[in-house]
Formats: C-alpha cells, sequence, structure tokens
C-alpha cells in the first residue's frame, strides 16, 4: 500500500529523510495488540516510526521503533534522579508535565525529550517561560490526540483549550511539538490524515502538523551540522 | 410536477469509511446513530443539522455516508472520533469523498474473507482464545467465554513464538 512517506518521498525527493512518528504507543501487554500487529496498522495507515515505552530499537514490518521512557515524578528531583538513570541515548525521555515551577524546572534539565501530557495540568502551567526555554533546549512538546477522540464534554472541551492555548505558544516561540495517539489497541490508531484533520480542531495548520508528526523520528538523533566541542 | 433541475438541488457529498475490526456485527442503525453521536458531540446540533449525515450503504467491512457539501471535511473529523456502534469496539476510517456515489462504489476495497476452515482455537498468555486469521499477518482473538471477552489484535508471527 501507497503510504504518505512513500508519497512524499516521490513528490519531493528531498523531503524522504522525513519521518512520520506517533509519538507514543502501548502495545500489549499494556494494550491488547501486539507490537508487530501495531506496527502493520501503522505502516497501512501512513506511519514509519513509532514511539514505544519500554521497547527495544528496532524495526517491524518497515517501521522503526523508537524506545521511550516516560518519567512521572512529583518532584523535580525525582526526575533527575530517574533520568541519570535512563540516560543510554538511545531511549526518547519523556517526563509528565505537572505545575509551572515543575515544568519550568524539567525544561531546564540536560536529557528530557518531551514533556508530555500537558492537557492534564491546569491552565497556564505551560507558560512563555517554558515556552522559550523548550525552544532554546530543543525540548519537544507533545499533544496527544486520544482526550480529543475518546472523552466528550467539558473535558474534551479542556484539552481542546488547552491545546489551542499551547498553539498560540507555539506560533509565538516556535518550540517543537509531537503528536501522540496513546493508543493501547489497533482500534486507537489513527491515520496520518485523521491526525492532520484532528490537530486542526484547536488551531494546528497542516503544515505544523506535518512538522509534528515528523519531530519523533528526529529528536534523540537531532539533524545538523556537526560541532566540534572541544 | 417537474423534479428540480440539478443547478437548483442540494449539493451531496459522499464519503467511504472502512470499518475495522472485519467482522463487526454493528448494523447500518447503529453505525448512523455513533455517527451522527460523534458529530454533535464534537461540533453541536447547530453544525450537524447543517451536515446531516445520513448513512447510506454499508457492507462488510465498509460504510457510504453521504452529507452536504461543505460538511464533508467535519464529518470526517467526527468518523474519526468514533469508537463504539452498538456494544462493538469498531473504528470507522475514511478512505475517500466523492461528488458521485458512483465513483465511490469503484473504490470500495475488497474485503479478504477469514481464511477457510473457520475460527480455531488457540493458546496465548495462558488463556484459550478463539482465532480468526486474515491474508497477511494478521489474527484477531477473541477471549472464549460469555462476558467481557477480551479481544486480542496479533500477527502470525506472536502466535508462533
Amino acid at each position: 500500500m501507497e503510504t504518505w512517506a512513500n508519497k512524499i518521498s516521490l513528490i519531493f525527493p528531498i523531503l524522504s529523510l522525513m519521518t512520520v512518528a506517533d509519538a507514543c504507543v502501548h502495545p500489549y501487554p499494556d494494550g491488547n495488540s501486539s507490537l508487530r500487529r501495531m506496527a502493520v496498522e501503522a505502516r497501512e495507515l501512513g506511519f514509519d516510526t513509532l514511539v514505544v515505552p519500554g521497547a527495544a530499537p528496532l524495526t517491524v514490518a518497515g517501521v522503526r521503533i523508537i524506545p521511550a521512557v516516560i518519567i512521572s515524578g512529583e518532584s523535580v528531583r525525582t526526575v533527575s534522579g530517574r533520568l541519570s538513570k535512563c540516560g543510554d541515548g538511545q531511549s526518547l525521555v519523556m517526563v509528565e508535565a505537572g505545575e509551572k515551577g515543575f515544568n519550568r524546572a524539567v525544561l531546564n534539565l540536560r536529557g528530557v525529550h518531551v514533556l508530555r501530557g500537558l492537557h492534564r495540568t491546569r491552565k497556564q502551567s505551560f507558560d512563555h517561560v517554558c515556552a522559550r526555554s523548550a525552544a532554546e533546549r530543543s525540548i519537544a512538546v507533545d499533544i496527544d490526540i486520544s482526550p480529543l477522540i475518546h472523552i466528550t464534554g467539558t473535558p474534551r472541551q479542556r484539552a481542546l483549550g488547552r491545546f489551542a492555548e499551547l498553539m498560540r505558544l507555539h506560533n509565538r516561540y516556535r518550540f517543537l511539538l509531537t503528536v501522540s495517539s496513546n493508543a493501547r489497541s489497533v482500534l486507537h490508531l489513527r491515520s496520518v490524515d485523521d491526525i492532520v484533520l484532528l490537530c486542526s480542531l484547536f488551531g494546528m495548520e497542516e503544515g505544523d502538523a506535518w512538522e509534528a508528526l515528523a519531530t519523533a523520528g528526529h529528536l534523540i538523533a537531532p539533524a545538523g551540522p556537526v560541532r566540534v566541542v572541544s | 410536477m417537474k423534479p428540480l433541475p440539478p443547478t437548483l438541488r442540494t449539493k451531496k457529498r459522499y464519503i467511504l469509511a472502512t470499518i475495522e475490526p472485519m467482522g463487526i456485527g454493528a448494523d447500518q442503525k447503529e453505525l448512523y446513530q455513533a455517527v451522527s453521536c460523534a458529530l454533535t458531540s464534537l461540533f453541536g446540533d447547530v453544525r450537524a443539522a447543517m451536515i446531516s449525515p445520513a448513512v447510506i450503504d454499508s457492507g462488510p467491512g465498509h460504510l457510504i455516508l453521504r452529507c452536504t457539501r461543505g460538511g464533508e471535511r467535519d464529518l470526517r473529523i467526527a468518523l474519526s472520533t468514533v469508537t463504539v456502534a452498538g456494544n462493538d469496539a469498531l473504528v470507522l476510517r475514511p478512505k475517500a469523498t466523492s461528488g458521485t456515489l458512483h465513483a465511490l462504489r469503484r473504490r470500495i476495497p475488497r474485503v479478504a474473507p477469514p481464511e477457510p476452515g473457520g475460527p480455531e482455537e488457540v493458546s496465548f498468555g495462558g488463556k484459550v482464545y478463539c482465532a480468526r486469521r486474515y491474508q497477511g499477518q494478521k489474527v484477531d482473538l477473541m477471549e472464549k467465554g460469555i462476558k467481557s471477552q477480551e479481544l486480542l489484535f496479533l500477527t502470525k508471527d506472536d502466535l508462533e513464538e
């Protein structure tokens, strides 16, 4: 089947290195679908990369699996302690967001790749200071689309509001974004087109959505010139 | 009475969506209710009335919906938020949008039937499941039992390990 990655590489050969990644899925035993099945389905839906907590770095059914570590801690000290244990350089380190002070501190820690779960935090917990830090340190902020799909009513409205607030800051400070489905089943996975459309609900433009989908694939080994440090 | 000339008729758009997992038991009415609820909860009654969705055809593994022109984008978004129809967990994946049914019917995916032999019993993780195998790698497992049957989505390689 012709995937988006294939279409892009045909139309724009220079963009063939671009990846299309779901920034967090939870296969069996956390979910009801095996990693292989998720990879097969993800490939059909247009993805070429999946970020999987606790997995090993490998390629399944043509889909690159990026291992991840999710750190959720109440204090910065806890997060810092866990960061020093999991910094193997091969895993994407994702930290669950919290209060404003916590987020500001976490964004200054070395080794953090993604700040996730912002829709569960209070309003203003990710402010312009956090946005600037995230942009300067190339730390991505994750947009979890599962509340848009699986929740209705006030909680969904709150999530939409938080994402819209995030987009306003993104348009000003241009920090990195990732998009994740947090799928625990193949039935929770959505196609790339669907994700781009869902992201338009909170004001994310199509180009930004494509950029966000490409981010996770480059966070561990960011593209750019080699710098001589000594 | 003369029929309305084409220029005065309401312009419609048709959306083809596939239904996963295969062999789901939801009927057309349940699917319509699921789509209508999803659309109303996401965009409200006013927008849903403007879009006026209708399920006009459903078959094994696919569904065709009709909406007013200009509403197809919102309907596609609403389709991706459908997670349940009746008592079945499912996903509707929009595949194509067209102005004519004829063009859309040509794009209905051919459903690969489950491999011959009927559902077989397999053991996985210490439990007994009914396995439904599809062409290619996919295997769906449904736990044997009366209620709260667990569904697992695996591949042939997972079962062989």
